[in-house]
């Protein structure tokens, strides 16, 4: 790899808190995710009604990105790639969807569940309100893969598709969750390596 | 960028027509291959009109020479069919003499028997051999093998611009020297799953689809398959091929606006073109005729003629959606009409954009009615998928 790039911000979510560059952001103990992420939408001052109709996966990532992402101008010019990965997919809504034309006699497909069905679709929702017109790929792995995240960004920015990359890990499945969402950019002190991203997803 | 990638060979099978030239025959003779759906019982078989293969899978397997206790799907019987007829017209003979990929796009997978078989699955096993022919991977795997093609094999699947991203992944193999040879296209049956899915979304129209026309009432689905064959520079020339026409440029765009809505002046669609003009060396100036995405959607068109109008400004030129001829074939899309636009250039055809009688208020543009010949040099081919998959292919002359 030519250059070195460098983690400039991260935040992490998990059990009903969430941390922003190491400190504690917002905290909701003992809170279901629905009420959480509610909480967490108005703490953190976000004016984004389609926050509400967004699956939990989707308001997991969204909540996290838009932290990154709250200095930036959504003008179309931000050359933010997106680069997410997990290991549950979308299984979350996928059983939610299944469970709800599972019944013969009960049978309701709703189109709006239907379309989270997909694990990539949160990111359509952080490129819809920030208006990134970029590189984007979901990629599903058994577990946590820093080595991946290190070698994909680095050859999104040495290729200059991007100027700067936000690496998801954004996993939901019934009432487990975990995001870890950071930026990488050419300029910076903590080095985007393989056991730093570890250590900080760890953290 | 030089020339770009070479195309050697095209195969295709659609409602109009089970080769190039049935296909090319309809285009130019206005004979679309719309009507009533026969192959599926929906309940939705008096509102809708499909551009359906009238062949059953038995025919095709047949035509394969498959054994009866197969387990293909359709949309794997359709595209073995396509892609052995490309291979064929690219006089291959050996199919893993040079490094060769097969790139297929589709949509529907083996949604197809999931559907059809899915309750029977619990009561008997009669059916289960199509339990593995379920996902999309499947199909192309499948189509390999009856290219008994060894080399790097995947499939790609974003929606309707699936099969030009499938084309436009070739292409940068081959220029990345990573292959010498890939077989790119698409394939997608007709299914319940898709009808009842856009049925869902209110977007199909109970009558004939009416392209860029003011009154138009949404898209007819259709089931299709078309491959082409891409060869390096090196592989042409050592074997002295015929080239039937460049790949000059693509480009593939996030419109970043709704999971199933274009944005309202497509944003992703001029990326995509501007993209695709960037990678060619090509000016919009140089294009002759636009085949465009054109599905006859009220929020497509309207979109992708602004898209038109900002990629070109008040010189469109001569544009025209051959999907009132096919229906829209989602995954294969982008495929069918590599095949052509291809045609276009060889043949110095623009076709004709059936069924419109009514200007769009909205815009001036107006698509190309009836068949007109004059000399094409280069063909932009538009296709647009749900989550904003915006895709542009450039076509040149050999």
């Amino acid at each position: 790899m030519a250059d070195k790039y460098y983690i400039t911000q991260h935040c992490s979510i998990e059990g009903s808190r969430i941390s922003f560059n190491g400190a504690e952001f917002f905290i909701a103990p003992d809170t279901a995710f629905a009420d959480f992420a509610k909480q967490a939408y108005r703490h953190a001052g976000i004016d984004y009604p389609k926050f509400f109709k967004m699956d939990n996966l989707s308001k997991l990532s969204f909540l996290a990105a838009d932290l990154l992402l709250k200095d930036t101008v959504p003008d179309g010019g931000n050359n933010t790639a997106l680069l997410f990965a997990n290991a549950a997919s979308s299984l979350d809504t996928d059983v939610k969807y299944n469970d709800s034309i599972i019944d013969k006699e009960n049978y309701f497909p709703s189109p709006a569940v239907f379309v989270y069905t997909l694990p990539n679709i949160c990111m359509g929702e952080i490129s819809i309100k920030h208006k990134l017109y970029t590189e984007n790929s979901f990629f599903v792995f058994e577990a946590f893969n820093p080595e991946f995240f290190a070698n994909y960004a680095a050859i999104l920015l040495d290729t200059n598709k991007a100027e700067t990359v936000l690496c998801g890990w954004v996993e939901f499945f019934k009432d487990e969750y975990k995001a870890f969402v950071y930026e990488v950019a050419k300029e910076g002190s903590l080095e985007h390596t393989a056991k730093n991203i570890q250590t900080l997803y760890l953290s | 960028m030089s020339r770009g990638v070479a195309i050697t060979g095209m195969g295709i099978i659609s409602s109009i027509g089970t080769t190039v030239e049935e296909n090319f025959n309809a285009l130019i003779h206005g004979k679309p291959g719309i009507t009533a759906i026969e192959n599926i019982a929906t309940v939705h078989k008096n509102d809708i009109k499909v551009g359906e293969i009238k062949r059953s899978n038995e025919e095709l397997a047949h035509e394969l020479g498959l054994p009866v206790d197969n387990n293909f799907s359709r949309t794997a019987l359709l595209g073995a069919i396509a892609a052995k007829q490309a291979v064929k017209n690219a006089g291959i003979l050996d199919i893993n003499e040079y490094a060769t990929g097969l790139i297929s796009a589709t949509s529907v997978g083996g949604m197809d028997m999931t559907e059809k078989f899915f309750y029977d699955y619990l009561e008997t096993d009669e059916n289960h051999r199509y339990i593995s022919s379920h996902d999309a991977g499947d199909t192309t795997h499948k189509i390999a093998g009856e290219l008994g093609l060894k080399g790097m094999v995947t499939t790609i699947s974003t929606a309707c611009s699936s099969a030009a991203n499938a084309i436009m992944l070739g292409a940068r193999l081959i220029r990345a020297g990573k292959l010498d040879r890939v077989i790119v296209g698409g394939t997608d049956a007709l299914s319940k799953f898709t009808i009842n899915g856009f049925k869902t979304l209110m977007i199909l129209s109970d009558t004939y689809n009416t392209p860029f026309d003011n009154n138009r009432k949404g898209l007819n689905l259709g089931e299709a398959a078309a491959f082409l064959v891409l060869e390096s520079d090196e592989v042409v020339k050592k074997q002295n091929k015929k080239v039937l026409a460049y790949l000059s440029g693509y480009g593939n765009a996030n419109d970043a606006y709704h999971q199933t809505a274009s944005s309202e002046n497509g944003d992703g669609a001029f990326l995509a073109m501007e993209k695709a003009f960037k990678i060619s060396g090509l000016q919009p100036e140089d294009v002759d005729y636009i085949n465009a995405h054109g599905t006859a959607t009220p929020n497509n068109d309207l979109s992708e003629g602004r898209a038109l109008i900002r990629a070109f400004g008040v010189n469109v030129p001569d544009f025209s959606s051959t999907k009132p001829f096919t229906g829209h074939t989602l995954a294969a899309a982008a495929a069918i009409e590599a095949v052509y636009s291809v045609l276009a250039l060889q043949n110095g055809i623009v076709y004709p954009n059936l069924n419109f009688t009514t200007p769009m208020e909205e815009f001036d543009i107006v698509p190309q009615t009836v068949l007109k010949e004059k000399e094409i040099n280069h063909v932009l081919s538009n296709s647009f998928g749900f989550g904003g998959n915006c895709s542009t292919l450039l076509f040149s002359k050999s």
